[in-house]
């Protein structure tokens, strides 16, 4: 096992590769629909979950409630389609812009505090727009949500849902991938990490914190938000219940377990948090409890996630032998706290 | 020599407890700059102030002739006054190399449309940090580590990478807090080698040290806290000798004690 | 009228909410770290005390013995799984864990008694009392609930500054290393923090299920939502703060509801918080002097 990951990590760019190839011939080695709708899927939500990720893996922050803007971003698909009747682009540009003024003004608050409000900040946020979507029922049609959503037409040609569906949704995971690793490698991702690693050190060199939390934030905005107008078109159809807070649980359960602070992790986690689901639809009621289970395990164990950055913050001073080793320490500990932890 | 940083009367009260009480200071130029005191005598408190992680109660704090009194750190590092950390702040989980290129941060202009799209600003920033900061690390010898996780190395190694990121900066003042905390004898006797290479360079330096042969050998003048009061100022030898410090440092009865001695000895 | 009524029903609610702050606020302070699970602590009260009025006895006073001992059970689970192991670790590790248990307990719940509204067996009477001639009434709820509040902070403040346990509680929240330093046996004394402030929080939710004659397994998200938020107007580890800013939040929130309607009151609430962490985000009742730092607690 180790073996395999010390060849991926010689030969990056091979191993990226083959990974791209995977990714392409998935569908084709299936003839069920119904899979292919499931492979689509997760590719939907591997780009949630890597917009998630850039927030909660790059930048020291902590959100909680991406659904949010998910939500707009779907409300937004949704209404540009039905009621103006845009285009696919062109509701994906205007989705765009919405979510990044949203992700500026959610992040205001909290630029100059500790990142941990951010969390709070983006649940209370994430429930404002599931009860603004519920209730404005003018806009949104409130509790019975907005049907018929056609399908995506990109210049002509008619996307249908199955495999057409999941190569579009597959270029987009990859033109995210593609930027956000363009950004890490540069000056600003150095700013992330920085900041992510030590905010005091990264301000004593010069690092404007604010700044680039706020441009993070965006950056995870943005992605998450106009992979919104993605979900509408998957379903067909939008409602307030689908951006329900645990809703937006189950993508942070895909950066946790996949791994955060590193770029394959949340596609990771993306595969292995659906295919679970799908194996527990006979218990659907047990799948948040599920992923409830997931997070703390990997809180224990491994918070980076299983393919997290395991040289970060993140990654806690814990690893899993220390798991076994404070197990057997716990009878000498006594009483008295252990200065220093 | 021009004064290059100045502090004015500066003060910070938390609360009641006066940790600095109306303190100036003058740093020419080119010169290493000591300070010294007892422990909790402020000094720490002090560099917070010039850098700007504190705010002051009062007083203000001059850098280059500009008022710089509660500017940001990132703003005062943009200005030129670059910090260390008492208890080194490296990036623990990054290399070597890429600490020290946080340090390019403040001399590169990229943004995010440049780094997206891969701009001449990008390639031009990313040569830049590149060759600075192995230059930075050849200059300090530390070229074999530059792929070590920096958490990985020894403790004077450490030091010595978080003074490189401080120099990939291009400061105009270097402020060391304890640079020579947890050092062996060799260690710091290299480690003042150092610093005397870089103000040779150009930079001006401002010590923290505990260590006294350090101060004595390293700086062209020293400044004394206690109880964040200034008690003596001067070169090297008028501090060692004046009366206040050795009471600051010894204890007025040990002082009165010696000085019987001596004349009973005499 | 109409908005001295609305002030009187702001007040009670927001007493209510004043309780959840001051648990709430009392385990940030001794524990160190922010959960997301008290929403849940909340709950259970409320679902553990409807169980016990209609199974077992409508004896109100009980009842509330029951909420606060279930809450604080439940507090003691948070603990072993969010906070013993990771004290001092980097802080969103246990904020992630928090999260999950707030996921487990809530869904564990649903699938046990349901997500559907419960009439909360009355264990007294509903009594108006017309003031003045007027219009304008106070209910025996109004009073119970105003009152239980008071009793409560008051035995809290006394708990905390005239006991010894409290005295280590007010030592841990100060400084952990000092306090271990002096054999203050920190891991305890934070499960005795968090056991105090999640039972508070139980009590809190028995009350908010009396007050609004309904509980559910599914209305502790955003009653947690608010006791966080309750806090943080507080300064974070600022007891009376946060609990004048969570009667602020019960007040504007009944001023919400009476100006435009009732299914957006929970949002009035947030953009209270949004607006005054925008403008003031070391906290609304914050006097603090001293270093630059940015809100939250220095473990």
């Amino acid at each position: 096992m180790s073996q395999a990951k010390h060849f991926f990590e010689k030969h990056r760019k091979l191993a990226v590769l083959i990974g791209i190839g995977i990714l392409i011939i998935l569908p084709q080695l299936t003839r069920s629909n119904y899979i292919r709708g499931v492979l689509a899927r997760i590719i939907v939500y591997a780009t949630l979950a890597s917009g998630l990720n850039i927030i909660n893996g790059y930048s020291g922050q902590s959100c909680l409630g991406i659904v949010g803007f998910t939500c707009i971003g779907a409300y937004s698909g949704a209404i540009l389609t039905t009621e103006l009747g845009l285009p696919f682009l062109a509701s994906l540009l205007i989705t765009l812009l919405l979510c990044a003024a949203a992700g500026f003004v959610v992040s205001l608050p909290t630029l100059k505090l500790n990142g941990m409000f951010l969390s709070i900040i983006t649940l209370g946020f994430s429930e404002m727009m599931r009860l603004t979507a519920l209730n404005w029922q003018k806009l949104t049609n409130g509790p019975l949500g907005i049907k018929g959503i056609p399908n995506v037409e990109l210049f002509g040609w008619k996307v249908k849902s199955g495999a057409p569906f999941y190569y579009l949704a597959l270029v987009a995971l990859l033109l995210v991938v593609f930027i956000l690793n363009r950004l890490l490698k540069s000056r600003v991702g150095r700013a992330w990490i920085a900041i992510r690693e030590d905010q005091d050190a990264a301000r004593s060199l010069g690092v404007k914190v604010s700044h680039y939390r706020c441009v993070n934030f965006m950056t995870g905005a943005i992605i998450c938000g106009t992979m919104g107008v993605f979900i509408a078109y998957y379903y067909r159809y939008v409602s307030p219940d689908m951006f329900s807070l645990d809703e937006g649980f189950n993508v942070l359960s895909m950066c946790v377990v996949g791994g955060s602070g590193t770029l394959f992790g949340p596609i990771a986690g993306a595969f292995v948090i659906n295919l679970l689901t799908e194996g527990f639809r006979f218990a659907s009621e047990w799948r948040m409890v599920m992923y409830a289970v997931l997070i703390i395990t990997m809180m224990w164990v491994r918070p980076q996630g299983l393919f997290g950055a395991k040289d970060s913050v993140i990654a806690g001073q814990m690893s899993f032998w220390n798991f076994f080793a404070k197990k057997n320490k716990k009878k000498e500990d006594g009483d008295v706290n252990h200065i220093g932890g | 020599m021009s004064i290059i940083l100045e502090a004015k009367g500066v003060s910070k009260h938390f609360g009641g407890l006066k940790a600095v009480e109306k303190v100036d200071m003058q740093v020419k130029e080119g010169s290493i700059f000591g300070i010294i005191g007892p422990n909790g005598a402020g000094k720490t408190t002090f560099f917070n102030l010039c850098s700007g992680t504190y705010k002051v109660t009062s007083g203000q704090i001059l850098f280059g002739g500009q008022d710089i009194t509660n500017l940001p750190p990132e703003e005062v590092a943009k200005k030129g006054l670059i910090r260390t950390f008492q208890n080194i702040k490296l990036f623990q989980y990054l290399s070597v190399l890429e600490n020290v290129k946080v340090g390019c941060h403040i001399n590169t202009r990229t943004s995010v449309f440049d780094a997206i799209f891969h701009t001449k600003t990008y390639h031009q920033d990313e040569e830049y940090a590149t060759e600075k900061a192995n230059r930075v690390l050849e200059e300090v010898g530390l070229t074999e580590y530059k792929d070590w996780k920096a958490g990985n190395l020894p403790y004077g190694y450490q030091r010595k990478v978080e003074i490189a990121r401080a120099l990939a900066a291009e400061p105009k003042v270097l402020l060391l807090d304890e640079p020579a905390a947890g050092m062996n004898p060799a260690e710091t006797w290299s480690l003042l080698e150092f610093i005397q290479k870089i103000r040779d360079k150009g930079h001006t330096i401002v010590v923290i040290e505990h260590d006294m042969k350090f101060v004595m050998n390293l700086c062209d003048y020293i400044m004394v806290l206690s109880f964040g009061e200034k008690i003596c100022e001067g070169t090297p030898d008028m501090v060692k000798n004046d009366k206040n410090v050795q009471e600051a440092y010894f204890g007025r009865g040990i002082i009165q004690k010696s000085n019987e001695l001596n004349q009973e000895g005499a | 009228m109409y908005i001295i009524q609305q002030l009187i029903n702001g007040l009670s609610q927001g007493s209510i909410y004043a309780l959840m702050a001051i648990g709430y606020t009392l385990i940030v302070g001794v524990v160190g770290l922010i959960t997301f699970a008290y929403g849940e602590m909340v709950m259970i009260g409320a679902m553990s005390a409807y169980l016990f009025y209609t199974f077992v006895c409508p004896n109100f006073f009980l009842g509330i013995l029951v909420a606060f001992a279930s809450s604080g059970i439940a507090g003691i689970f948070i603990h072993k799984v969010a906070y013993e192991r990771f004290l001092e670790a980097p802080k969103h590790i246990s904020l992630l864990c928090t999260v999950g248990c707030s996921i487990l307990i809530k869904n564990v719940a649903q699938i046990a008694f349901g997500s559907q509204g419960n009439a909360m067996p009355m264990a007294f009477e509903t009594k108006p009392f017309y003031l003045f001639g007027t219009d304008l009434y106070i209910t025996t709820i109004h009073l119970a609930v105003i009152a239980i509040v008071l009793i409560l902070s008051v035995g809290l403040s006394l708990f905390l500054h005239k006991t010894r346990v409290g005295l280590m509680l007010r030592a841990v929240s100060q400084d952990k290393m000092a306090s271990s330093l002096v054999a203050i046996n920190v891991k305890k004394v934070t499960l005795i923090g968090n056991i105090v402030g999640t039972g508070l929080g139980g009590v809190a939710g028995l009350l908010y299920g009396t007050y609004l004659t309904n509980v559910s397994t599914v209305f502790g998200t955003v009653v947690g939502l608010k006791a966080i938020s309750a806090c943080v107007l507080g300064g974070m580890t600022n007891i009376p703060g946060a609990a004048l800013g969570a009667v602020l939040i019960g007040i504007l929130e009944n001023f919400g509801i009476a100006l435009f309607t009732s299914s957006y009151r929970d949002i009035f609430a947030f953009i209270f918080v949004f607006i005054a962490l925008t403008f003031r985000p070391e906290g609304l009742f914050v006097f603090q002097f001293g270093r630059k730092g940015k809100g939250g607690k220095k473990a």
